[in-house]
């Protein structure tokens, strides 16, 4: 009881009633007055309502869960305000976790159906157009290919997500506008699904020919993970650059379980499953983590905590797929990245850290798009919700959305035998000129060890950093 | 021109070697060349590329042109550069008399060739008349660069040409406000005229907003004027630096490219946290039985949204958005008073806002939701709350809803005393301050509170890995000085008064 009083008695007045009712779960009937709560208390009260359910989540109980859930149910929608619509998304994303348990309920209401690929494909260009994130990634990733194929004559582009034309198109005009001449250019891109490089295909030769560039696009149809890196077809001679625009996190989907298991460092609490109860010692060694802010040490105590060399070095498929791309001696390689930590090993950690990102990011939205648009809640609901619901809810290889600090990928890179190239101060201006002349407000770019970060009100957002194959002398 | 009896204007003779040195010392006593010329009467100057007609055409070989030492002593072949000097020198020989003069002939008008075929001025049409101009031409463009200014790395032919670059090269400097330098004038003014525009469109939007152009008129310059000269004595100086100092800090770059809307963003959001208060108390209000406050409630949102569309755009009418950037300064004091900054300069001409309808209860920001539930802390009980508010709770009443309206009085004084000093401050240590209580709270919590902002965006992450269990034991040790406990819920419930350790 206690338990429920903590986490839920906070805001204003009424609230404070919240702790008995979990006692008399007959009541039935929807508090009244949560009517009556203005969106601020509305608001307050879901983040605790949130916490609290994630808690019990992580904890096991699921009656308590349950009774939050069902709590937040009375205040959250996916129509409301920006909280509203958070909490919608993460209760979601919380009851699919607690679904699992029951893997047969589960598939029942998740039938596995191949989702229509024009759907992804519209929402993938909505968050292109609606935020000016991978504009300005692809303005800073264009800016920073040109700078470095400075006199190069035959430039290969391997792209690791080939599915938006303009970044490519902007690349070709500004080449063409070179004062040496165009380079002749080689895309290659990746991606699963024909169609999304048939049509990649078709712009960029289109617009090749009206620049008059020679120019190649060489599809491949694959998912990153089994990328078959002969079938890029690296040919010598040609300056190598690689863009990667949120595909990198993906990689670092592993059996978090097998791994923990096998940790020399022994943790005392492997998140085995979805069930167990979280300890309050690591916790509080985790606050003393965060307290000093000693994110850039790598053997940092806390087996939880994401930063622990455990997690740094145990990614396989990352491993690999680094070392083989550095097999490729790039000359360049732009990242784009979620500035978060997504990867925590415990719940808590995760939604906490979520909770915060995706407040930002449905911030932005809420400022720029008006709440009864359609296409704001399909990104919300198709591109922000399934993020959510997948580092919330999943687990292990399923868990792909696995964001991770500029400062993490830093360390990753680097053991990874890559160089960091700081981005030009000409790259952060045209960066700044465009935020500016698109009249997006409230966007800011920062620079943080030579990489930049894209924020929003001072939340950074996005990270984009450049690196180089760097040669052991 | 001048009918003669030589009909063909223009002769060229090409002289290669030996032969061309002669024919190139054309008025001395050297040999005669190897043409048939008119020799004209007067000098005159012939327009550039376009060559006296009846000069003699001389095409020289390259190696003549490149030679440096054309004049040469017959005596004892020793090369001079100038005529001149060669007479100097031929003096110390004690030539005869005889030898001694020059031939005195009327110097021909030659113009030069280039020899080089794919040259322009190959073409007789195109001759140049000076035979200097010739070599120079000849070394400037099918020439090697021989002459390189260490500064700029840029290499010429000639070596006056290399010279008068040393004297410009890196002397004058344009510098545009934005930091970018250029060493020409044109590309200076092009630049600078691309970059005033954005600065001025924005002390435009700026100017336009202040002067309420887009306002409902008096109520809008009612509110901007009243609060208005302390507000802009911080926005402009933010604007000046922001300005100029756009290019390296570029933390400051958006804020200083646009630090009109921004500061008239702190101007406005701060005329109108003393007003915000009533809207505050209006949406509060309206939950209880104060009818005064209702009619505020309708005017105020109506006017705030011109105040702050004028702010961001043009035309930008009444939108939701507005209102909300009104309560966050006074709501959630410190870090949103930051964000309320730059958030009604977020409020953009959207079609979409056009949809939009005041709603009577503005939402904030879900980030500032977050902050300030992390300054609460998970568990903080309902004083807390009110503290969060800026305010003591001891002015309680019986009546929840009563102390809804009372509080809000409170937090006025506070808030617009934050809202006013808070803008260009780290906010945090504002409310640091306020909260006398908050630093032991957070700190257990896992906030420092003199971290940056973004150390308070990663609240939950130390705060909410307390388990629940851990939170009570937790708050029990901060608020162990004889603040509320968890034992005081009971007590809190009839809202009586909450103690003096507050």
């Amino acid at each position: 009881m206690a338990q429920e009083e903590g986490s839920s008695s906070v805001t204003s007045p009424p609230l404070q009633f919240l702790p008995w009712m979990p006692l008399s779960p007959g009541m039935g009937s929807p508090y009244p007055w949560l009517r009556e709560l203005k969106s601020e208390d509305r608001g307050l009260c879901l983040i605790h309502l949130l916490l609290a359910c994630a808690n019990h989540v992580a904890a096991g109980s699921i009656e308590s869960a349950n009774i939050g859930l069902e709590q937040i149910s009375h205040l959250a929608s996916p129509d409301g305000d920006t909280m509203q619509r958070i909490a919608a998304y993460f209760t979601a994303g919380l009851a699919d976790r607690i679904l699992k348990g029951w893997p047969g309920l589960h598939r029942a209401l998740n039938p596995k159906q191949a989702s229509l690929i024009s759907e992804e494909i519209l929402v993938q260009r909505l968050f292109f157009e609606l935020f000016p994130f991978l504009k300005l990634s692809y303005v800073i990733t264009n800016q920073a290919i040109i700078e470095a194929m400075e006199g190069e004559r035959m430039v290969h582009i391997i792209d690791l997500n080939s599915s938006e034309p303009a970044q490519w198109i902007n690349l070709l005009q500004t080449l063409s506008a070179r004062p040496e001449g165009p380079p002749h250019l080689r895309i290659t891109g990746i991606h699963e699904q024909k169609e999304v490089l048939e049509q990649m295909a078709l712009r960029l030769t289109e617009e090749a020919e009206k620049l008059d560039i020679s120019f190649q696009f060489n599809p491949i149809v694959s998912k990153l993970e089994n990328l078959d890196l002969e079938s890029l077809r690296v040919k010598t001679g040609e300056a190598l650059a690689i863009s990667s625009v949120l595909q990198l996190h993906t990689l670092l989907a592993m059996d978090d379980e097998m791994h923990r298991r096998n940790s020399p460092s022994g943790s005392k609490n492997p998140n085995s499953n979805h069930f167990q109860r979280v300890q309050i010692n690591q916790n509080r060694r985790t606050l003393g983590d965060w307290l000093e802010r000693d994110v850039v040490n790598a053997y940092s105590s806390s087996p939880d905590s994401a930063l622990s060399p455990l997690s740094l070095a145990a990614s396989p498929k990352m491993g690999s797929f680094l070392n083989a791309l550095r097999g490729l001696s790039p000359k360049l390689m732009v990242i784009t990245e979620q500035e978060s930590n997504h990867n925590g090993f415990t719940l808590m950690e995760r939604v906490t850290e979520a909770l915060n990102f995706y407040a930002a990011l449905f911030d932005c939205l809420e400022s720029t798009v008006s709440r009864v648009s359609l296409e704001r809640h399909k990104v919300e609901k198709m591109l922000f919700g399934e993020e959510i619901k997948n580092i919330i809810a999943c687990e292990g290889t399923d868990r792909k959305e696995r964001h991770e600090k500029l400062e993490k990928w830093i360390l990753r890179l680097e053991l990874a035998g890559f160089g960091i190239i700081p981005l030009s101060y000409h790259g952060r201006l045209q960066a700044n000129r465009f935020l500016q002349s698109y009249g997006y407000d409230g966007y800011k770019i920062k620079e943080e060890n030579g990489c930049l970060v894209i924020c929003w009100q001072d939340r950074p957002l996005f990270s984009v950093s450049a690196w180089k194959f760097r040669r052991y002398d | 021109m001048v009918g003669g009896e030589n009909s063909s204007r223009m002769t060229v003779s090409t002289a290669s070697g030996e032969d061309a040195i002669s024919s190139v010392s054309s008025f001395d006593n050297q040999g005669i060349p190897h043409s048939i010329t008119v020799p004209i009467p007067k000098k005159k100057r012939n327009l550039p590329g376009m060559p006296d007609p009846d000069a003699e055409v001389v095409a020289l070989s390259p190696k003549t042109l490149l030679a440096t030492n054309r004049f040469v002593c017959e005596i004892c072949n020793k090369g001079f550069q100038r005529d001149q000097n060669l007479q100097l020198h031929r003096r110390g020989h004690n030539l005869p008399w005889k030898l001694k003069q020059r031939t005195n002939k009327e110097p021909r008008k030659r113009v030069y060739v280039c020899p080089e075929s794919s040259c322009v001025h190959h073409n007789p049409a195109r001759a140049l008349g000076d035979l200097t101009g010739i070599k120079k031409h000849f070394y400037r463009k099918h020439g090697e660069k021989k002459w390189k200014c260490e500064r700029c790395s840029k290499k010429y032919a000639v070596q006056s040409d290399w010279k008068a670059h040393l004297k410009t090269c890196g002397t004058k400097e344009y510098k545009c406000d934005c930091g970018t330098l250029f060493s020409r004038r044109d590309s200076f003014i092009t630049h600078r005229a691309f970059c005033d525009a954005l600065a001025e469109e924005s002390a435009r939007a700026q100017t336009l907003a202040i002067m309420g152009k887009e306002g409902n008129g008096c109520d809008v310059r009612r509110v901007v004027a009243s609060p208005s000269p302390p507000p802009l004595t911080p926005s402009t100086s933010v604007v000046s630096p922001g300005l100029s100092v756009q290019s390296s800090e570029l933390a400051e770059n958006p804020f200083g490219l646009s630090p009109p809307p921004t500061a008239c963003a702190t101007a406005t959001s701060t005329s109108s946290t003393s007003s915000t208060s009533n809207v505050f108390a209006a949406t509060f209000a309206s939950s209880t039985a104060e009818p005064a406050a209702i009619p505020q409630e309708a005017s105020v949102p109506s006017s705030f949204p011109h105040l702050f569309c004028g702010l961001a755009r043009s035309d930008c009418p009444p939108t939701m958005p507005a209102p909300r950037a009104i309560e966050s300064p006074s709501l959630s004091l410190s870090p949103s008073l930051y964000l309320s900054n730059n958030t009604s300069s977020l409020f953009t001409t959207e079609q979409d806002h056009y949809h939009y309808t005041p709603s009577p209860q503005p939402a904030m920001s879900a980030t500032a939701l977050l902050q300030k539930a992390a300054q609460m802390g998970a568990t903080t009980s309902n004083p807390s709350f009110l503290r969060g508010l800026g305010l003591p709770p001891s002015t309680n009443q019986d009546n929840n809803c009563n102390k809804w309206v009372v509080e809000p009085e409170n937090n006025t004084t506070v808030a617009a005393g934050l809202g006013l000093g808070l803008p260009s401050s780290d906010v945090m240590m504002g409310s640091s301050s306020l909260f006398g209580n908050k630093p032991t709270t957070l700190d257990l919590l896992g906030l420092g509170m003199a971290a940056a902002s973004s150390a308070m965006l990663n609240p939950y992450s130390g705060g909410f890995n307390v388990g629940a269990a851990a939170v009570a034991a937790a708050t029990a040790a901060a608020y162990g000085g004889g603040k509320e406990t968890w034992d005081g819920v009971p007590e809190r419930k009839p809202y009586g008064s909450t103690g003096a350790s507050l």
